[in-house]
């Protein structure tokens, strides 16, 4: 193996002093460039969104500017020495923005101002009367420019029903607070309102009864067979069971069973059921089962 | 004979409109890969995050910032798809619309997020996320690199469930904690 030649030749040399000479031009270059303008980019580490910056700058001549955000972008010449201006529409996005001039650049965060608006999940929008942690209520803060407000924020959850008012306070954890309520006894409109600073959002929740209690039925034959009526239908509350709520009659006798659907109309249910001798005749609604009746031929 | 000038001619006039186009400034279309996304779920509150639904916002949420990468650097919205809605897609718009104007684009080479449910609605009708993203941003002027930093970024993100998946709502990169 040949040793690599450690005397360069002249004609070597000659060229490593030129490109040396030429690297510490360009690096004499970049060091002013930064040593001129690394300073002058003093940007604070975070700011509340829809504030203006200035930020000075020094030197003389003219530079571009570069600024990159969220909803920005800008390029625009500057002149060294002089202040540059960020309008309050620049900055008004909640992220990250970066500031490039001469070569030089630097990192800065907007983050939320003050709470303005609330988006306010209600669910569901129908519950069943008198049912623990049945509603459930979610809000996201908001300034005026739609940045979500990662500050803890006091948000009021207020459940208001037949007179009667439940409020719950929160604090909400990275944007968000949330709330369980119980549905009040009575069957009706509640007004679900959350609020947080000047924000305030109502949502309405029905509260209908919940399953049957003691569901009840009677049987008279008729003209064409049995008709089976129930009593009103009210849940264990006493609100009475909506409107439009199925309930089944089931017929079995020797022949077969027959069933039939019906719904709840102003409180009642009814059917007709096949003519039938000998029968047992049920009622159910959901997971409720009501009373039996035997059947015998006209009674 | 006639044929040999014929061929000349035809070769000539390729050779004309290779060296046309190779002098034309094109910008190469930088497509972005879908990005690494790891989700966990332990911390979500106050439901319980289900495993399809931490399947479905891992992919959502990478789709998202692929088709985000894509929109910023070719500066069209329409790459943005049907992956971001309300404030989130509003504002992405905006930054591409801006960009356009000055000339600028961004490209971002995504290294992965390492992503936490912190919120997940008792409804199962909105997630939200802590991502800690792994990132280089390079600020294009034309094909000139501007600005260029390598690092990892802290984003809150706000998804809300549509249409069979997961859209951004809320986009929005926070000071490292």
């Amino acid at each position: 193996m040949s040793r690599p030649d450690t005397n360069p030749s002249p004609v070597v040399m000659r060229m490593n002093f030129r490109s040396n000479l030429k690297f510490g031009l360009v690096l004499a270059t970049c060091s002013f460039s930064l040593v001129a303008y690394a300073s002058d980019l003093n940007v604070p580490a975070s700011m509340v969104a829809g504030s203006s910056l200035s930020i000075p700058t020094s030197g003389s001549g003219t530079a571009t500017l570069y600024v990159a955000g969220p909803g920005t972008a800008i390029k625009r010449k500057v002149e060294l020495g002089r202040e540059i201006h960020l309008s309050a529409e620049d900055l008004q996005n909640a992220g990250r923005y970066v500031v490039s001039l001469a070569g030089d650049s630097a990192t800065f965060f907007v983050t939320a101002g003050p709470v303005h608006s609330i988006a306010f999940l209600a669910r569901p929008s129908r519950v069943p009367a008198d049912t623990t942690g049945v509603i459930s209520g979610t809000a996201f803060v908001f300034d005026k420019y739609q940045n979500l407000v990662l500050e803890p924020q006091t948000v009021k959850f207020e459940l208001s029903a037949n007179g009667q008012t439940v409020t719950r306070n929160e604090t909400t954890k990275d944007g968000v607070a949330y709330t369980k309520l119980d549905s009040s006894k009575e069957a009706g409109v509640a007004q679900f309102v959350a609020s947080s600073g000047p924000a305030s959002v109502r949502r309405v929740v029905e509260q209908v009864a919940a399953d049957p209690c003691n569901l009840r039925m009677s049987a008279v034959p008729d003209k064409h067979g049995i008709l089976v009526r129930t009593d009103p239908i009210r849940d264990c509350a006493g609100n009475l069971v909506p409107d439009g709520t199925i309930v089944t009659f089931t017929s079995t006798d020797p022949r077969g069973t027959s069933t039939v659907d019906a719904r709840i109309r102003q409180g009642i249910a009814e059917a007709e059921l096949p003519a039938a001798n000998n029968a047992t005749i049920s009622v159910a609604s959901g997971v409720v089962v009501g009373n039996e009746i035997q059947w015998r031929g006209d009674r | 004979m006639k044929r040999i000038v014929w061929l000349s001619l035809a070769l000539a006039a390729l050779a004309a409109l290779t060296l046309v186009l190779s002098r034309q400034n094109v910008a190469p279309v930088h497509a972005a890969a879908l990005p690494a996304v790891t989700v966990s779920v332990e911390h979500a509150r106050p439901r319980q995050v289900e495993d399809p639904t931490q399947k479905a916002v891992a992919r959502d949420y990478a789709a998202a910032w692929q088709a985000m990468a894509e929109a910023l650097d070719q500066n069209r919205t329409e790459l943005l798809g049907a992956n971001f809605i309300g404030a989130a897609r509003r504002k992405l718009t905006a930054t591409v619309a801006e960009q356009r104007k000055a000339r600028l684009h961004q490209r971002i080479t995504d290294q992965g997020h390492t992503v936490a449910a912190i919120f997940y609605s008792a409804d199962g009708s909105a997630i939200e996320l802590d991502d800690t993203a792994h990132l280089r941003f390079d600020l294009m002027d034309g094909n000139t690199v501007v600005h260029s930093q390598d690092g990892v970024v802290r984003y809150v993100a706000l998804l809300t469930a549509a249409e069979n998946s997961w859209k951004v709502r809320v986009l929005q990169a926070v000071p490292s904690s």
